[in-house]
């Protein structure tokens, strides 16, 4: 690929590649229209997907979710977390939308394309019932930062979330995690503890709760650095240290970034039932619901900290 | 008398041939070692005893204890130590259900009218363990020749003893310090302890904790020497007064062997006083600086003294001091006449200033005897105006509740446990705790002292599944209730809380124990602590679930994970009493959130009081994965114990290993917010 100040863009027949120099940053991405989202971010020959991102709709249930029963009325959430369908795609080169360049559409294209600019959309239909949608678009700018718009579209007659983000899975595990934001462990119920400032998170340090539940939440987050120097690239015995930057577009976000997906943490009774850990998962999220504590045996968390289903949630952030 | 195995069935049989429950003192041959802390009066059988396991009691070894009893076959245990830890018996965690929900169908002794269906419940139950434990030992050098005690601090749950043979006493009450006197049978070598211990007894019905169930010595079992004059039980009663002026008053019970008296010549009496002794009693500063110095002389009148002993052994009062005989022993019960002592520095969390005192009997020719050192501070509690005072300022409890807890010796703990906790403690701004829901181990009580932590002292009680049954309040059979041949025995619970931890300055609180419903014999475990008038307020919970007796019982409205909401109802509506949660905050997992709805009703009303944090540490046990080979924690049906309550045993603001839960900044923030 040329060195331009532009975008080059290759309109495959599947998959949508964006590409592009800065001064010392070479970025390489593909988003697929067939699994529904970026499949493919690199930045300096370090691949940082190991599967499309997605939305997530679930955390394990901690010990007063099961209490109260949170997961009796909001369970649709969970088979939501672990099963979403792509509805449609969207281009947009420069501000314009275009038609979506798949073939035979795509023929008109050449290999030299470029662009100042490059927003791809994607549409996501939840199996809740009633069905409800998700809109994430990913937009590149010439310096290879990708702003990322998430909306949930609200829907009346769905039950309460426990928590809305967007999820992205690294192909091996971080060696450390550093981000701007609040000490510890927090939520939105229990963070007037948490110190301000820069802390860094060495490993992946999952919180040994008895029974493995949600864990390492990180609220008013302005931005978190995920460091990694291991690949699963075959030429590659050690990879040359690197991080990915996601930050917040305007105010803060939620993060946590452990080794295990939701419903991993969730099929354990115990830590050692967890399985070895091989990935980065980091949710990046809209929406926290509270951990509450009044009791583990019914009690609700306080109403401030409930996440309304009916409720629009939108957010945004970007990646470089 | 013989030891009789029915007495595990009787409720009102629960403590036989043990030494009156007495405070908790340290006592010394000489001023050196009260300094140093080295105690040659003191031998500690700690350590490797050997060891038998009977599944029941109709199949234990029941002639063990005799002399000449080929051991041989008998295994070897540490003590102390739970037997289940030890392997011997299964690890079971329950929380409110009795632990015998499914195996065995049981009803309390006289809680469902005259039945005899309980004799035989536990002694001749198909599954109710038994430990079969032998000491042999040699007098150390520092006991020879002196009377001999041994003091045990924690068996679970019904323990008999013999020693060389003769049967000494029998205990239930699991969790504070019991003590027999081993004199009439000690030899100088080759001595042999025998201990039965059961897991299971009418105690198990009063001892229904939200806890791992073991059983065992889990606790120190020491050897003591008693000097020749002894201070048995001492009460410091320090005041301090509204103008920051205090006064001090002692009552000493002290032993004399009678054989001396017998000896004492005329001669040796002192002539002025004709008193075979004296005791010294010293108060002084921090710096060392003495505040107080009295002399006692101790009544030597031996003729009053045999004369009461004629006359039912009732104490023959003489100037507000008597004496005794029994046993062949000399019992005197003194007081010194309270002293003022000008200005002093008060005790709280803020400054823990404690003054130290002295004791020291000594002999008629003026000999020093005995040393007792007790550490005690001077603070006022008040209820005025239905808000609690601790020295004229509005109490404001940052508790939280603490069960004794290691994840590899499961409620076997040592210094190293305790220190570490108190540690956490003061890092995190704790101010307060509450010892449930039992007595916890005595150095606990010094370190509390010492960093001006507020107890609230809890009897051992808790008869949660009597009463509450699949979560509802279902009292159709409960005790303690009002059943009489249940009083004895909770009385004696919270004697021996009284007892023993009265001279703690740290105890603003005396709890009945938690959650054992309310009736005529809790009423009177409250008429007793009010009777002592020590100036510590009685909490009692329980009075939310039966209203009828909240006039009678507590002197604090006392609630568990009410709401804020509820908080504020209460306190809105022409509340009785002051507020206290004694549990709140359910920090099970991933929990405490919504601390501050709590934290700010105390802006609100001045009647809410804090409360306590449910809980301390999680209770989890460390094993070796049998798939991973790594190490471990296990909680409730991990161990194929059934029916159990699974994870609800770790509810800790510190994990079992006491690596802090991430909630923990949380509760600095706010406790530290409000201290």
């Amino acid at each position: 690929m040329d060195c331009t100040d532009k975008l080059a863009v290759v309109y495959g027949d599947v998959t949508l590649g964006v590409h592009g120099k800065t001064e010392g940053k070479k970025f390489d991405y593909i988003f697929s229209y067939v699994t529904g989202g970026p499949e493919s971010l690199v930045i300096n020959g370090m691949e940082w997907l190991y599967r499309t991102p997605k939305p997530t709709f679930w955390r394990a249930l901690t010990d007063n979710d099961r209490g109260c029963g949170f997961h009796l009325k909001s369970g649709m959430w969970l088979s939501a977390d672990l099963f979403i369908r792509c509805i449609s795609c969207q281009v947009a080169v420069d501000g314009k939308e275009i038609p979506l360049p798949i073939a035979p559409e795509n023929n008109k294209y050449t290999g030299r394309e470029v662009a100042e600019q490059i927003q791809i959309t994607f549409v996501y239909e939840t199996i809740t019932h009633p069905a409800t949608q998700v809109t994430v678009a990913y937009q590149v700018d010439k310096t290879g930062e990708i702003q990322v718009t998430v909306h949930y579209h609200g829907n009346k007659e769905l039950p309460e979330l426990p928590v809305f983000g967007m999820r992205f899975i690294m192909p091996t595990c971080a060696d450390k995690f550093v981000y701007e934001g609040l000490s510890g462990e927090t939520y939105p119920d229990r963070k007037a503890g948490g110190e301000k400032g820069v802390f860094e998170v060495q490993g992946l340090p999952v919180t040994p709760y008895l029974v493995p539940q949600d864990c390492g939440m990180h609220m008013d987050t302005k931005w978190v650095e995920i460091h990694r120097s291991t690949a699963l690239d075959n030429r590659k015995k050690k990879a040359e240290p690197s991080s990915l930057r996601f930050m917040a577009k305007e105010g803060e976000f939620a993060f946590s970034c452990l080794p295990y997906t939701a419903s991993e943490l969730e099929n354990a009774t115990h830590m050692e039932e967890l399985p070895p850990a091989r990935r980065t998962v980091v949710c990046v999220c809209g929406a926290v619901r509270g951990v509450g504590g009044i009791n583990s045996w019914g009690a609700e968390v306080e109403p401030a900290y409930h996440i309304d289903g009916g409720e629009d949630i939108v957010y945004s952030f970007s990646i470089s | 008398m013989d030891a009789d195995i029915r007495w595990l069935d009787d409720p009102e049989v629960f403590r036989v041939g043990a030494v009156a429950a007495h405070s908790d003192h340290r006592f010394y041959i000489c001023e050196e070692e009260a300094k140093t802390g080295k105690n040659s009066l003191a031998q500690s059988l700690n350590g490797v005893w050997k060891f038998h396991y009977s599944e029941n009691a109709p199949e234990r070894p029941a002639d063990f204890f005799r002399e000449g009893f080929d051991s041989a076959g008998f295994d070897e245990i540490k003590v102390p130590c739970h037997i289940e830890i030890a392997g011997y018996d299964k690890i079971y965690y329950i929380n409110t259900m009795y632990p015998w929900e499914g195996h065995f169908y049981r009803r309390p002794a006289h809680s469902l009218g005259g039945t005899k269906e309980w004799e035989g419940m536990f002694s001749a139950a198909s599954y109710n363990p038994v430990g079969s434990y032998l000491k042999e030992f040699d007098l150390d050098k520092g006991l020879l020749g002196k009377r001999v005690t041994v003091c045990f601090e924690g068996v679970e749950q019904a323990m008999y003893l013999w020693l060389n043979g003769h049967f000494i006493g029998y205990g239930e009450d699991s969790f504070t310090p019991i003590t027999f006197d081993l004199t009439p049978y000690i030899k100088e070598k080759g001595n042999i302890l025998a201990v039965e211990v059961h897991k299971r007894s009418t105690a198990a019905f009063l001892e229904d904790q939200d806890f791992f169930r073991f059983f065992g010595i889990f606790r120190n079992v020491t050897l003591y020497g008693l000097p020749k004059m002894h201070v048995e039980d001492l009460w410091a009663k320090p005041v301090l007064n509204e103008d920051g002026t205090g006064s001090f008053g002692l009552e000493l019970k002290i032993s004399m062997e009678k054989i001396s008296m017998e000896s004492i010549s005329v001669e040796s009496i002192s002539v002025e006083t004709g008193s075979p002794g004296r005791a010294e009693i010293i108060l002084a500063d921090k710096d060392g600086n003495c505040v107080l110095r009295r002399n006692m002389l101790l009544p030597g009148n031996v003729k009053a003294a045999e004369k009461a002993e004629g006359a039912g052994g009732t104490a023959g009062k003489e100037n507000g001091s008597g004496a005794v005989l029994k046993d062949g022993f000399m019992e005197i019960a003194c007081e010194m006449e309270r002293a003022d002592i000008g200005k002093v520095t008060p005790w709280d969390n803020h400054n823990p200033y404690l003054y130290q005192l002295y004791v020291k009997l000594y002999d008629g020719e003026d000999g020093l005897v005995e040393t007792v050192p007790y550490q005690i501070g001077f603070c006022r509690l008040e209820l005025k105006d239905k808000v609690i005072y601790l020295n004229g300022k509005r109490l404001i409890l940052n508790g939280v509740n603490r069960h004794e807890w290691s994840p590899e010796q499961g409620r076997c703990i040592g210094m190293d446990e305790m220190e570490q906790d108190m540690e956490i403690f003061l890092k995190n701004n704790i101010n307060a705790v509450r010892t449930c829901h039992y007595p916890d181990q005595i150095p606990w009580y010094d370190l509390c002292d010492k960093n001006g932590i507020y107890m609230m002292a809890e009897s051992n009680l808790e008869t949660h599944g009597s009463w509450q049954k699949m979560g509802a309040i279902e009292p159709s059979w409960n005790v303690p209730g009002d059943v009489p041949e249940w009083k004895e025995a909770v009385l004696d619970r919270a004697r021996n809380n009284f007892e023993t931890f009265k001279n703690h300055t740290s105890i603003l609180f005396w709890s009945l124990g938690n959650e054992s419903y309310a009736g005529e014999n809790l009423v009177a475990m409250e008429q007793y602590f009010k009777e002592k008038e020590d100036g510590r307020l009685v909490h009692y919970e329980g009075v939310f679930n039966n209203r009828s007796y909240e006039d009678r019982i507590s002197d604090v409205e006392s609630r568990m994970y009410a709401t804020p909401e509820e908080i504020r109802e209460y306190l809105s509506e022409n509340p009785k009493k002051p507020f206290i949660l004694c549990e709140y905050m359910h920090d099970m997992g991933n929990s405490l959130g919504g601390l501050d709805s709590y934290m700010k009703l105390l802006d609100e009303f001045e009647m809410y009081q804090g409360g306590f944090i449910w809980d301390y540490i999680d209770q989890a046990i460390l094993v070796t994965d049998a798939v991973s080979g790594q190490k471990v924690m296990r909680y409730g049906g991990d161990f194929d114990d059934r029916p159990a309550d699974y994870e609800f045993s770790g509810n800790g603001i510190v994990f079992a290993d006491r690596t802090e839960k991430p909630a923990m900044q949380e509760v600095r923030y706010y406790y530290g917010l409000y201290r």
